[in-house]
């Protein structure tokens, strides 16, 4: 299949992406591991996206995006990339054993979730240790669990739980939270948290699922456990971008270098969204990156073609 | 349960399909039992107003034991997705949130009586001899399960050895309880191996030929 535009990956980036080149009528795929919506299909609640005063949640934002560009044409396909040739003209891109062809790319692979790589994170995986809230949380009811990272997203998540779970033991390497202060506030008056901040996770223990993780106090060094049934993890995240490894510019934790025209250092390739070297992460500069490269790939799409 | 505008969405997502698809629904008269089994059949029939080619038969779980026992029905609600002949594709609970979209794309494969799958893949499902008993638990917030959900359906589309059940977890507690389930999605091979987490395709496969090897 030849596209004039194929989109790599559909979280918000990608698919106002798809909105604007579908609306400018160039032929517009997308290739996405799961469904599109990103790693915003996993948040509850979001309540800072522009226009919604009562919050939105983050699946219908989602699927209104997904909607919005179905609408303009955008073709979405599942697959997983297994290997790229941006030198040739079209370009081609490998997914899930079928070869698509594209003028220009719009890569919006966006990141996963860091593991904390210690004892017991994977073996656990799915009998107690958790990356997702609201895939998982109503499998805690009534528990205690723990939350892992006091960042934005560890607190934002860690709120979502406290509707479900009895006690919320929230672990923090740094000696203070770094999530927004609103969240931070919510959770300090929730009374269903305690704070162990300055503490580093050593081990997830348990026998058949968790039943405790062991910590340390950084400032005593002293290590006890805390008995818990999950683990939630959000100690930060890793771009996607192992299979763009000798076919474009990538900085050294992995992000793909490009310009505030998204232009990564192959013509004709844009990168959008999180997984693009920049400062703000958020759903609003997603989707304004994904607006920038699909104008610049209208253009290279049209010099082409010239 | 669809708003008009949804109506519109579906009609659009579904205007490819070429073969009739039938859905065999499994309820019971004192539906207070099961929880979700009025949404459910209230959903399929606003589904099947969508589309000509869409078709709903009703069942009783109590009742019609001989259907219940060829199509191995072992709970409510249940629905069995059916093309020209039945592939052991089926749906235990509701197909809401994220599960919607993932129960319209397998109604569309099989109707266009095509998996999708590549050939290599193809291939490997086809050597399949032993039967394959594929259990997908999933809940309906969860983004990551749509693709464990669909990707089952593919197998069972390809090889009749291999049946397909697609489980909202939050609605049988008692499997939960059953099979550990603590994180979605989780996968469970002929109750003997399992895994946690969306996979792709091939590594998914694996899976299943690990599993009988097991055997």
């Amino acid at each position: 299949m030849i596209f004039d535009v194929l989109i790599l990956g559909g979280g918000p980036g990608g698919l106002t992406a798809g909105i604007y080149a579908g609306r400018a009528q160039l032929k517009t795929g997308m290739i996405e591991r799961l469904m599109p919506g990103g790693q915003v299909a996993g948040t509850e609640l979001i309540e800072n996206y522009p226009g919604f005063a009562d919050g939105v949640a983050g699946p219908d934002l989602m699927m209104a995006m997904e909607k919005q560009a179905r609408k303009f044409g955008l073709e979405i396909m599942t697959g997983t990339i297994e290997s790229l040739d941006f030198k040739s003209a079209p370009k081609k891109v490998v997914a899930s054993g079928k070869t698509y062809y594209a003028k220009a790319v719009i890569i919006s692979t966006g990141t996963d979730p860091k593991l904390l790589n210690i004892p017991g994170e994977k073996e656990f995986k799915g009998r107690g240790v958790s990356y997702c809230a609201t895939c998982d949380g109503p499998f805690f009811k009534d528990k205690d669990v723990v939350v892992v990272g006091g960042g934005s997203s560890g607190v934002q998540e860690s709120l979502y739980l406290t509707r479900f779970v009895n006690k919320i033991n929230l672990v923090e390497f740094m000696d203070h939270l770094n999530a927004e202060r609103i969240l931070q506030e919510r959770a300090k008056k929730n009374q269903k948290y305690t704070f162990y901040l300055n503490h580093q996770m050593l081990s997830i223990n348990g026998s058949q699922k968790v039943e405790s993780v062991t910590v340390k106090n950084r400032a005593t060094e002293e290590a006890f456990d805390i008995p818990a049934e999950g683990v939630f993890i959000w100690v930060g995240m890793n771009p996607n971008t192992e299979f763009l490894q000798n076919h474009i510019d990538i900085n050294p934790w992995g992000y793909i270098v490009a310009g505030e025209d998204c232009q990564t250092s192959v013509p004709g390739v844009f990168a959008v969204g999180d997984v693009r070297d920049k400062e703000v992460r958020q759903i609003t500069t997603a989707v304004s990156d994904g607006t920038v490269a699909a104008e610049h790939a209208l253009k290279y799409v049209e010099s082409q073609e010239n | 349960m669809l708003r008009e505008e949804d109506k519109k969405q579906i009609q659009a997502q579904l205007k490819d399909m070429k073969d009739p698809v039938r859905f065999v629904f499994f309820t019971q008269q004192m539906a207070g039992t099961c929880q979700y089994c009025i949404e459910t059949e209230t959903l399929l029939k606003e589904l099947v107003e969508i589309s000509e080619l869409l078709s709903l038969k009703i069942l009783n779980y109590i009742t019609d034991k001989d259907d219940v026992k060829s199509l191995s029905i072992d709970k409510i609600p249940a629905t069995a997705v059916q093309a020209d002949k039945d592939a052991g594709i089926r749906f235990y609970g509701i197909p809401t949130g994220y599960e919607f979209a993932a129960f319209l794309q397998m109604i569309l494969a099989l109707s266009q009586g095509n998996s999708g799958l590549d050939d290599i893949l193809k291939e490997r499902l086809h050597q399949i001899q032993n039967p394959v008993h594929i259990q997908t638990f999933v809940t309906p917030t969860c983004p990551y399960c749509t693709r464990s959900a669909f990707t089952s359906y593919q197998f069972a589309m390809e090889n009749s050895n291999i049946r397909a059940d697609v489980v909202e977890i939050s609605e049988f507690p008692h499997l939960a309880q059953k099979y550990g389930v603590m994180g979605v999605p989780k996968v469970v091979i002929n109750e003997s191996h399992s895994f946690e987490g969306a996979l792709p395709e091939t590594m998914f496969l694996e899976h299943i030929e690990i599993a009988l090897k097991k055997e």
